[in-house]
């Protein structure tokens, strides 16, 4: 085992594709539906078409790590979903690194034919076939990618804004993925192209917290704690704002932060958004198409610090 | 900590808990401790470990091992996974561990929340769908952005989803813990609970 984990970016996304399947995120469209305008904008300065497609369910890799769902089932899952992005010869974009981590591992373990066969058997009767073709990509692959095209667009330089970075875990676990896991620095190269500063804080690599429902089991016991020392790093380093590339990530750090106001354990008033917002927002997408207002700690001061109109229709 | 009796261990239990073969080589562990380092878990509850978790797994020791608080620690951030030079899948481990768990009558009370979020994701085809008053608040969000009010999935989704659900013997799984009654946890040593201060 540990085989190499990382490759290039030519070599994983030779070309930019002319249209993605993008996979819908459970949490991402409920708590957080700007990040879908916010890809969308992107990839549409882009020349990208973006398809998102109704008969796709959850990835059910979250209910399965809480052990409430059987393997046998979100592979079934995995495989169906799978199969749609086929059948439109296109390859699966997620903007959660759940979703990627969920579909990358459950399609790694169908290629063992027996478990192929069981799954296509279940997904047979209702007409669809998983061949294992369509190769799974996380949105950030492409904004890495077309970093220096997003800088040459670029409407709203970031003017030195503070940001610190999230990578979150499931993505830069898996095999194949364009940055190290100890010591990832793509989203860094992004905000400096933005004109950004990025900040280096000590807890970086460090774990959400919200990981197999341990929010509604075991929040005072681990996730608040957990967070404390990942918020405070992030503070003593005077960050102005957090990216994230996963919604689920998004969601802990910011929602909880005025429950760690509220325990006393110090005031956090840091917003967080996804990595694609912020570019969205750089390159001239209007701040209510974007969603803030779906943020428990609001944007405005940003907003201003940029110069962006809050309330801006464009 | 009062240490199990040899004849309380149970014989080839990792074959019972790795039913499906997805964790790798347990006997492969070298006990170096790079998981437990790299642990966010461990790193707030010190009693997490998951290098004796697996040796727990080799021992047999069943019934510690079940119905110890500290399996329902984990993160699932898989740092572990990475960090191990054995290639020790240990988040699919932990999965199979609590599988085991919940058969035996321990952590219902945390089983149940997620139970109901699977119930919910089935008659949606999505997992944590909000109750009615944060529908409102999803649909009100979406609409000032031009956007449609609810996500778009489609009816065949949502069916075909119920029915993988019901074929798979997921559902199975879910209704059987429904009823089951907590078994009390009688070991003598502490539950592991961390405070903030």
């Amino acid at each position: 085992m540990n085989k190499k984990r990382v490759m290039s970016l030519e070599e994983k996304l030779p070309s930019v594709p002319e249209a993605i399947y993008l996979f819908r995120s459970c949490t991402g469209t409920l708590q957080y539906p700007g990040v879908e305008n916010a890809i969308r904008h992107i990839c549409g300065l882009m020349g990208i078409e973006v398809i998102m497609d109704p008969d796709q369910t959850c990835c059910s890799g979250y209910l399965l790590t809480c052990s409430a769902y059987l393997p046998e089932f979100s592979l079934a899952v995995t495989a169906r979903n799978h199969a749609l992005a086929e059948k439109r010869n296109l390859d699966i974009y997620t903007f959660c690194n759940g979703c990627y981590a969920y579909n990358c591992e459950f399609a790694h373990l169908l290629e063992d034919q027996k478990t192929r066969d069981t799954a296509n058997q279940l997904i047979g009767r209702f007409g669809y076939n998983y061949q294992g073709r369509a190769k799974v990509y996380h949105v950030q692959e492409l904004y890495y990618r077309l970093k220096d095209r997003i800088a040459e667009k670029m409407v709203y330089p970031l003017k030195g804004l503070r940001v610190a970075a999230h990578y979150g875990c499931h993505y830069l676990l898996q095999e194949g993925v364009i940055d190290d896991f100890d010591l990832p620095t793509f989203h860094e190269e992004i905000l400096q192209a933005l004109g950004a500063t990025p900040v280096y804080y000590t807890e970086r690599r460090a774990c959400c917290g919200y990981g197999v429902g341990k929010v509604f089991t075991h929040k005072e016991e681990v996730v608040l704690p957990h967070l404390l020392n990942k918020l405070s790093s992030i503070r003593d380093e005077g960050a102005q704002l957090i990216t994230t590339v996963c919604p689920g990530c998004n969601v802990a750090m910011d929602r909880e932060q005025p429950h760690l106001s509220q325990m006393g354990r110090g005031e956090f008033q840091i917003p967080v958004i996804d990595l694609g917002q912020l570019i969205a927002l750089s390159l001239g997408a209007s701040p209510v198409k974007l969603g803030f207002n779906a943020n428990t700690i609001k944007l405005d001061g940003i907003l201003e610090y940029l110069g962006i109109d809050k309330g801006a229709q464009v | 900590m009062a240490r199990e009796k040899w004849k309380y261990l149970v014989k080839d239990f990792d074959k019972m808990v790795d039913t499906y073969g997805l964790a790798g080589n347990l006997r492969q562990c070298l006990a170096c401790g790079k998981c437990v380092g790299d642990c966010p878990a461990a790193s707030v509850s010190p009693s997490y470990n998951s290098r004796q978790i697996i040796q727990d797994v080799l021992d047999g020791n069943q019934k510690r091992l079940l119905a110890s608080e500290e399996i329902w620690h984990c993160l699932w951030c898989a740092s572990c996974y990475r960090a191990c030079p054995s290639g020790i899948y240990f988040p699919m481990l932990m999965m199979q561990i609590r599988f085991r768990a919940v058969e035996a009558g321990f952590g219902l009370k945390y089983f149940q929340t997620y139970q109901k979020l699977a119930l919910k994701a089935m008659t949606e085809g999505m997992t944590f769908v909000p109750r009615e008053k944060g529908r409102a608040k999803v649909e009100k969000l979406r609409s000032e952005m031009g956007l449609s009010p609810w996500p778009e999935v489609s009816d065949k989704a949502k069916s075909e989803y119920n029915a993988l659900f019901e074929m798979t013997g997921s559902k199975a799984w879910v209704d059987s813990v429904a009823n089951k009654p907590e078994v009390p946890v009688d070991l003598n040593y502490s539950k592991g609970r961390i405070n903030l201060e």
